[in-house]
């Protein structure tokens, strides 16, 4: 999680704006073609598809939208016209976490999701960050009240991203048994995790194989060739049969595409063709709406050969995770994680 | 060598497969560089020459050269009886840029050769690759050697055991290895667990650094006394601990620990361990190995890192480069 790079972010995507809709193919691909479009209101060819959440049975839309970056709207009304907008395209999955803005995301995608709570897959997190099931089923309760709903579709740990944090979670009395309770409870229907720090943490997750039905981690052209999340836990996780939740697609604010590794639409691109669910990306403005939706209405994934073509071509760039700050810095670390585990500040310790 | 008539000596321990012994204790150079003033920084030398410390680290950034300048003039008269080091800072840049740093820091050091010459700040995963690559550093390691510059030359970094890993890789013939070794970092992407036994085994002199984690911020919360850490680091199988040292009583209190250094027992040792254990688990007192903050800049711009303008270090460069036109602060 990180704060204050709206401004850059905007910057970047203004200019990459002019790659246009007309890279995008009018022909239907192979995915779109097995994808559910009743909930696209536009036409098949053009719509955002919609691939299997898992095992759990739940739809998601291919592409995401981040809940951090609604929170960061002008206003109630923005934010409104955006999920609007968005779900005529086609996306009815919601992304959210306990902790951001301070609930204020939350409130933002419950008030917008008014009505429309039947038609919308929605998923937040809980930021326990070692502490016990009481807390997380505490903040269970507040997410739920703030999104305006009795259930969520998708319940996960954020940020697991400390070494111990594995070691917190399963240790009795810990957010695991807070999962199964609150699936037990009918509260949720569908459980896992995110991070995105290092694939070991990850892997040490998976190892202790809880009966998780999503994992969420970094995924893009850089991390393909970089502490690679890729390569070392999408392989485990779809054979686990986890459905794979991508996020970062382009560097967490820009990066890849502001320093000229990859153009936006490539980035984008390049992660919505990898076997996941879905791709989550912040969107706070209808400009950024309409740019990812170039890419994912009517998503034409990348061959083989093109997704080999752009790692290589990143590959220097990836090489010392210098646009993947979340993985080499402390920067994407959010507050209350380093209040639990008794880091510094993000004043005190920005990078 | 000089001792200190008072005191029993510091141990000299083998300096991996060669002759050369070295003292349990090492000086370390960045300290050094925020001493009061440059007379301060010259009697520490002075009295830790005298107090049985041969060993003396130091660094061609830090302090935008300070550090060396100040080592130079302490020195002066005493170099003959201390084992002399310091590290060059190409982060991944050519074999001429290292060759460059050398020939300043022997001048800032008032010296015509050193004993050891390190590769600075092994922080990043294609550091070992820059290293290794054709006219990278690995070379000029080669040629300093070759031309009688440098008796033996090595590699440092606090980041990720990993990394020292892929370094010894390489292949390349290193004579010593230098990494934060502490009971906290027994337990947390652990040197001590993972290359330390590496080292031992290839005959490596290991030199470990940040015995009270850096900045001693255990110590000032209280976990452990700053004996109790110094006792630790220099009980494991290293030859010798570099710690920091800018004022007259860190510098004595050093000296307690490692005069007729008693060494911890496996039982203390292990004690140890398992009290910080818990502070230990996620990192938060070895800061250097989890964020870029603790990189140097010269390493950043290397790997375009953005720089943190709120770092003492960025400041220093900025300082040092005004009104000269040049991007980077001339050297002496």
């Amino acid at each position: 999680m990180q704060h204050g790079h709206d401004s850059t972010r905007r910057r970047f995507l203004k200019g990459a704006a002019i790659v246009s809709a007309a890279t995008v193919s009018k022909g239907m691909s192979l995915v779109q073609s097995q994808s559910n479009i009743s909930a696209a209101r536009q036409g098949p060819n053009d719509s955002v598809p919609h691939r299997p959440l898992g095992h759990t049975g739940i739809q998601v839309s291919a592409m995401a939208l981040g809940g951090y970056h609604l929170g960061s709207t002008r206003d109630q009304q923005e934010a409104n016209e955006i999920v609007a907008r968005a779900m005529a395209a086609g996306i009815n999955f919601f992304d959210n976490a306990w902790d951001y803005h301070d609930g204020h995301s939350e409130e933002v995608v419950g008030n917008a999701l008014k009505g429309k709570r039947a038609d919308a897959v929605i998923m937040t997190k809980v930021c326990t960050h070692g502490r016990g099931k009481d807390v997380a089923m505490k903040q269970l309760e507040q997410s739920l009240r703030r999104l305006q709903t009795d259930y969520l579709d998708l319940w996960q740990i954020h940020e697991v991203i400390y070494e111990n944090d594995p070691d917190l979670i399963f240790a009795a009395g810990g957010a695991a048994e807070a999962l199964l309770q609150a699936k037990q409870q009918g509260k949720v229907r569908a459980i896992g995790f995110t991070g995105h720090k290092d694939p070991r943490i990850h892997l040490k997750m998976l190892s202790h194989n809880f009966p998780f039905d999503t994992v969420q981690m970094p995924l893009n052209c850089l991390d393909a060739t970089f502490r690679s999340f890729e390569v070392q836990v999408l392989p485990e996780a779809n054979k686990r049969d986890l459905a794979v939740l991508g996020m970062k697609s382009l560097g967490g604010s820009g990066e890849i595409v502001i320093n000229g590794a990859a153009t936006a639409q490539e980035a984008l691109r390049y992660a919505m063709s990898l076997p996941v669910a879905s791709t989550i990306s912040g969107v706070d403005s209808m400009q950024v709406l309409e740019q990812n939706l170039t890419v994912a209405a009517g998503l034409k994934p990348m061959s083989a050969q093109e997704m080999q073509a752009l790692r290589d071509h990143c590959k220097t760039y990836a090489a010392d995770g210098r646009f993947e700050l979340f993985k080499v810095t402390k920067k994407y670390d959010g507050k209350v994680g380093r209040e639990q585990h008794h880091f510094p500040t993000p004043e005190e310790l920005p990078a | 060598m000089t001792q200190n008539s008072t005191g029993p000596a510091i141990p000299l321990r083998q300096f991996g497969k060669s002759s050369a012994r070295i003292s349990a204790l090492g000086f370390g150079g960045h300290h050094l560089g925020d001493a009061a003033d440059e007379p301060t920084a010259v009697r520490l030398i002075q009295e830790a020459v005298d107090g049985g410390i041969t060993f003396y680290d130091n660094c061609w950034e830090y302090h935008r050269g300070k550090s060396e300048i100040w080592m130079g003039n302490g020195l002066k008269g005493r170099r003959d009886k201390v084992f002399l080091m310091t590290k060059v800072c190409t982060h991944g840049r050519d074999a001429d840029l290292a060759m460059q740093m050398l020939e300043q820091s022997l001048r800032r050091l008032q010296t015509d050769h050193l004993d050891l010459w390190q590769i600075h700040g092994v922080a990043f995963d294609n550091d070992p690759e820059l290293f290794i690559r054709h006219n990278g550093a690995a070379e000029a390691l080669h040629t300093a050697k070759q031309q009688g510059k440098v008796r033996f030359v090595g590699f440092t970094g606090h980041k990720d055991p990993n990394i020292h890993l892929k370094m010894l890789n390489t292949g390349f013939p290193f004579d010593a290895v230098q990494m934060p070794l502490n009971a906290f970092d027994s337990q947390f992407l652990s040197f001590e667990k993972q290359v330390l036994p590496e080292l031992n085994t290839r005959g490596i002199a290991v030199l470990g650094m940040k015995p009270i984690n850096g900045h001693g911020e255990p110590v000032t919360k209280g976990i452990l006394t700053a004996q109790e850490a110094l006792r630790y680091a220099m009980s494991l199988p290293v030859t010798t601990t570099i710690t920091g040292i800018d004022k007259p009583e860190v510098l004595q209190q050093n000296l307690a620990v490692a005069q007729g250094f008693q060494p911890m027992s496996p039982q203390e040792m292990q004690a140890l361990r398992d009290r910080v254990r818990d502070q230990a688990a996620d990192g938060r007192f070895e800061m250097y190995k989890l964020s870029l903050k603790f990189d140097n800049p010269e390493a950043r711009m290397a790997h375009q890192f953005p720089l943190d303008m709120q770092s003492v270090e960025v400041k220093e460069m900025l300082q040092a480069t005004k009104n000269t036109g040049h991007p980077f602060p001339k050297t002496s």
